[in-house]
């Protein structure tokens, strides 16, 4: 990994070395570093007017009363622990799912393999906006095939309620994501050397036994990454509770804190507060991603 | 015993494997295959027969017409700005975050580690952090409501540096820079012949996950957009769906718009999903 | 803001005759023309950006851009204002580079003072104050300061199944008391059928309700907003949208959603009030039941009375704070709302019921039998021309009202989702109100 270098043509070597990192790192500072900077500044800040409101409103430092006003109001603490639950709902269904999938088409006795890699693989293509409209049919009874068929055999299901609108979601989620978590997990199970899998069936190992002591344990750096996934997935939901908005009671203006924050934004008029709400979300994504590598690297192999 | 229970249990278990693929399928299929018949019928039957079959007045061709004539033929414009968005953005994208993690996979230089853990912090902002904020700057240059406001933050790919380390430490040994230096080559002309294609599953991989992140994003152009003319499909698709409040006829032009939309994406997907061979962890890469 | 199709065809025809008139008119005027608006000229004429989401409003700037050499419009259609269009138009003032002219509803102009993104254009349109419905205009005007044009409202009507209502041997519900009984018996009368759907999703809606119950939920006094979304009257409302509620009288459902579509096209939804526009949207919807559709007033609190209100205000036409050219951007706002010909285009593509207060110059508007076939024969217009004229003018918008509208349909959500009631949705709107203000250093009473 390290390369070692005699010092006098390392620094002959700077000027390819800029030419290598410069493009990448000047975009980044622009693009990402740049903004955040800014939503940070932003955050601290506040416009108030006086009166009837009509004048000019002046800018004021607030430090950190935006994210006081956040975290005291209890719609935007509850869009938090909504999130909370849907990590908890997609992370171990998606991972679930994807890793299964990825093992039986990996045990080699599926059919058609290759034909149901690209179907699986194929809703990743389909931007989560269209996605969740397409759901949104398939969720309200007067246009859903399968609600009518369910309901013809007595089961009523209302996707939409409140029970069951999250599940809904994840389900939304699933559909787009697993497939392309398959793959990644399956390029991880075609890496296995093929001579390892030989010896243990040699040895007389049964499917299980291989799957279990064999495959999971040499692919397991990629089923964390796959879980990180996930997870920074989750912590951004945003586009398919704002399509399914109108068609339900169960979500409201408030129901994630991205749905919260672009609100403010975008239809209230306070990007202030909205700033402070996206920097909590980070803020959340940082501590959630790090600790969860910290917990899977305590107990073994460095996933990277 | 031993080679009975060998013989049984296969057969039972290949049922089984295959039985749970068959029902994954189904689960894959049923949206795209509702959207595609669902884009043969008039709006009325939209609502009014059974969803996974046609009905008696199948108008695939005239939804057609009517999907790339409405507003001027402006659903091929967004199609093709797509596209641009994507094929474009995704390009730069691999070129630059497969130089940059190139560079930290093969010199020594300080603050390596710190910049690589920077990078990958980028990977966990949430898209909604960035986006407004990322208005006000763009705007204060003017780039705001043109193509480059949408085109050149998607050329940002962290995830692409770490896939680019990664690989670059996996598939290009070091005896092989260091012989192509003793051979006088440049760091650059290493890179650019040598490394590039000893990485080129990787830059796939890169190419596609980014072509893929800005084909389905959707706050960055909602943000930046104002001009109808500029905005890739799913920004048009929302627009449209927002006036099916004022006309129901834009309900058939959503459902359409979807279609052919996932249509030319899963297309896309089949025809590049088999280069997608690289392992994302260990930069193994099967070729 | 739709367009039907058969309106679009006699739509080319009217704009293709139009243009010729245009064309003459060019001709006869090229001279008198003295380009004074910002010192355009016919050869370099001053160019203005347009904001606009309603579909096919193009046909009125192509009209303009035909009939005006020395100022020619680019329209920009954008995302509809609420969804983030207004976000878009605001940023862009902040950040120094606006479009000339915006749509703007007339629940958000306060909110765009507040922001101080609007031009004073008190002297380049106040001469017209007459060509507009008074409360209409008066909703671009703050202190003795206007601020914007107005373009079009959504006076309220009831539209009605009459094949319906008379198999079941139901008159037409003049006031809400009958309005329930008449409730009861369509609700007996089939296991899927109400008399409405209660759209908790829609703000306009439920605010147009309250506000033709009598209340008016914002005041500005002595310089401080008296709020009363928990008022007398609106409570009032609320515990009679409870009761049919309660009693299973009115489907709970989304308006706009593809269930409400289908509920409309077989006729398990048999009423809808709403706006002047809703016309066209019936027709698409539901083309199947042509013929078979009535429009009557909005029922009334007090039998014989003839109180109207709207869908949540209307549209208006303003020019942002930094557009380079105020005095041409305002002379297109006027043009675009007042000019008869614009006027006709912008009914036809169904921006509303026109603000301008002679509707008898506005083709669309008069004998349509396309329009009036689907409603069995009856001029609806009418209707709508009575109700815009019963309209409780006193409704005050404040700043903050996306606040309002978002606060008020979460908590209706809320109340139809767990079951608490309606009233208290209203309370809490109240609370939640008064605290967004407050939080921006507004002065409430």
């Amino acid at each position: 990994m390290t390369t070692i270098l005699p010092v006098r043509r390392r620094t002959r070597r700077r000027p390819a070395l800029w030419a290598l990192l410069l493009p990448f790192v000047v975009m980044f500072l622009l693009f990402f570093v740049a903004p955040i900077v800014y939503a940070i500044v932003q955050s601290t800040l506040a416009t108030r007017s006086s009166g009837l409101g009509f004048g000019p409103p002046e800018t004021t430092f607030v430090l950190l009363d935006n994210y006081v006003r956040a975290l005291t109001d209890p719609a935007f603490v509850a869009s938090l622990g909504r999130l909370l639950a849907f990590s908890g709902i997609l992370v171990p269904l998606m991972v679930v799912t994807a890793l299964g999938l990825a093992l039986l088409l990996d045990t080699g006795r599926a059919r058609a393999p290759r034909f149901f890699r690209v179907l699986a693989f194929a809703p990743y293509g389909v931007p989560g906006v269209i996605a969740t409209l397409l759901w949104g049919f398939l969720y309200i009874p007067a246009t859903s095939p399968v609600l009518q068929v369910l309901s013809a055999v007595g089961i009523d299901v209302v996707p939409l309620a409140s029970g069951t609108v999250l599940f809904a979601i994840a389900n939304i989620a699933l559909w787009g994501f697993a497939g392309y978590n398959m793959v990644i997990l399956l390029a991880a199970l075609d890496a296995i050397p093929g001579e390892l899998r030989e010896a243990a069936r040699m040895d007389g190992a049964s499917m299980w036994s291989i799957t279990w002591h064999i495959k999971l344990p040499l692919v397991r750096p990629s089923v964390i990454l796959v879980t990180v996934f996930t997870i920074i997935g989750t912590l951004q939901l945003f586009v398919e509770p704002l399509v399914l908005q109108p068609l339900t009671t169960a979500i409201s203006s408030t129901y994630t804190p991205n749905l919260a924050a672009y609100n403010q934004a975008f239809s209230q008029g306070n990007p202030n507060l909205a700033a402070a709400m996206a920097v909590i979300v980070a803020v959340l994504g940082f501590a959630f991603s790090f600790g969860f590598l910290r917990l899977v690297n305590r107990k073994g192999n460095r996933a990277w | 015993m031993v080679t009975v229970r060998r013989r049984q249990a296969p057969a039972v278990s290949t049922l089984a494997i295959n039985g749970i693929l068959v029902v994954a399928a189904v689960y894959f299929l049923l949206p795209l295959v509702w959207v595609l018949i669902a884009a043969t019928k008039s709006p009325g039957d939209l609502f009014a027969t059974f969803g996974l079959w046609f009905s008696d007045s199948p108008q695939a061709w005239s939804n057609l017409v009517g999907l790339f004539t409405q507003s001027g033929g402006i659903f091929s414009r967004w199609v093709v700005n797509s596209i641009v968005y994507s094929g474009l953005g995704a390009l730069v994208a691999t070129v630059i975050s497969a130089a940059c993690g190139y560079a930290i996979a093969k010199f020594v230089f300080p603050g390596r580690e710190v910049l690589f853990s920077v990078i990958l912090g980028g990977v966990l902002v949430p898209a909604t952090v960035i986006a407004l904020p990322l208005y006000f700057l763009l705007n204060g240059v003017g780039l705001t409501g043109t193509y480059w406001a949408v085109l050149l933050p998607s050329m940002v790919s962290p995830f692409g540096v770490y896939l680019a380390r990664i690989h670059a430490n996996a598939s290009v040994p070091d005896e092989v820079v260091e012989a192509a230096r003793l051979d006088g080559a440049g760091d650059l002309r290493i890179f650019a012949s040598i490394a590039t294609r000893m990485m080129s599953p990787a830059l796939v991989t890169i190419f596609l996950f980014q072509f893929v992140t800005i084909w389905n994003n959707y706050l960055l152009p909602l943000v930046m957009l104002n001009d109808t003319r500029t905005f890739p499909v799913t920004l048009g698709l929302t627009l449209w769906n927002s006036q099916t409040q004022r006309d129901p006829m834009f309900y058939q032009l959503v459902v359409t718009g979807s279609a052919v939309s996932a249509v030319i994406l899963v297309v896309l997907m089949i025809a590049l999903q088999r280069f997608w061979r690289a392992d994302l962890t260990s930069g193994a890469s099967k070729g | 803001m739709s367009i039907h199709p058969a309106r679009r065809a006699r739509l080319t025809r009217l704009v293709a005759g139009s243009a010729v008139v245009a064309l003459t008119l060019a001709a006869c005027s090229t001279g008198s023309d003295d380009g004074t608006a910002d010192g355009g000229t016919p050869d370099e004429p001053v160019e203005l950006t347009f904001q606009s989401w309603v579909p096919n409003i193009d046909q009125a700037v192509d009209a303009f851009n035909d009939s005006h050499d020395h100022i020619q419009v680019t329209l920009e259609t954008i995302t509809a204002g609420p969804d983030g269009g207004y976000a878009t138009m605001l940023s862009a003032v902040q950040a120094g580079n606006p479009a000339d002219v915006v749509q703007l509803g007339y629940d958000a102009i306060p909110d765009f003072l507040v922001s101080d993104a609007l031009e004073d254009i008190t002297d380049h349109v106040a001469d017209a104050e007459a060509t507009f419905v008074p409360w209409q205009w008066q909703t671009g005007v703050f202190g003795d300061r206007v601020y914007a044009v107005p373009q079009a409202s959504g006076p309220l009507g009831q539209f009605y199944r009459e094949d319906i209502f008379d198999s079941l041997g139901i008159d037409y519900p003049e006031t809400w008391e009958e309005y329930y009984e008449a409730a009861q018996v369509i609700r007996d009368s089939d296991p899927d059928r109400y008399i409405t759907a209660f759209a908790f999703n829609q703000a306009p809606w439920l605010i147009g309700l309250a506000q033709q119950g009598g209340a008016g939920w914002f005041t500005a006094e002595d310089d401080a907003w008296t709020v009363s979304i928990d008022g007398e009257e609106t409570i009032s409302v609320a515990e009679f949208w409870q009761r049919l509620i309660d009693e299973d009288l009115v489907k709970v459902e989304a308006d706009f959603s593809n269930e409400w579509n289908a509920d409309l096209q077989n006729g398990n939804i048999v009423t809808w009030i709403s706006g002047s526009w809703a016309d066209a949207i019936l027709r698409g919807t539901a083309p199947e039941t042509a013929g078979q559709w009535a429009v009557g007033p909005v029922p009334q609190w007090s039998a014989g009375e003839n109180v109207s209100a709207t869908w949540a205000g209307g549209s208006a036409s303003a020019v942002l704070k930094g557009s380079e050219h105020p005095a041409a951007a305002a002379e297109f706002a006027l043009w675009l709302n007042s000019d008869p010909q614009s006027v006709d285009i912008l009914t036809n593509v169904g921006a509303g019921w026109p603000a301008v207060a002679d509707t008898s110059q506005v083709a669309s508007l008069q004998d349509d039998p396309e329009v009036f076939d689907f409603y069995g024969g009856q001029d609806i217009w009418e209707v709508f021309a009575e109700s815009d004229a019963a309209v409780d003018t006193s409704w005050e918008w404040p700043p903050l009202s996306s606040t309002l509208f978002a606060s008020l349909t979460d908590n209706v959500k809320e109340a139809v989702d767990t079951g608490t009631p309606l009233v208290d949705a209203y309370r809490q709107t109240q609370t939640d109100m008064v605290a967004a203000l407050e939080g921006r250093g507004i002065s409430v009473n």
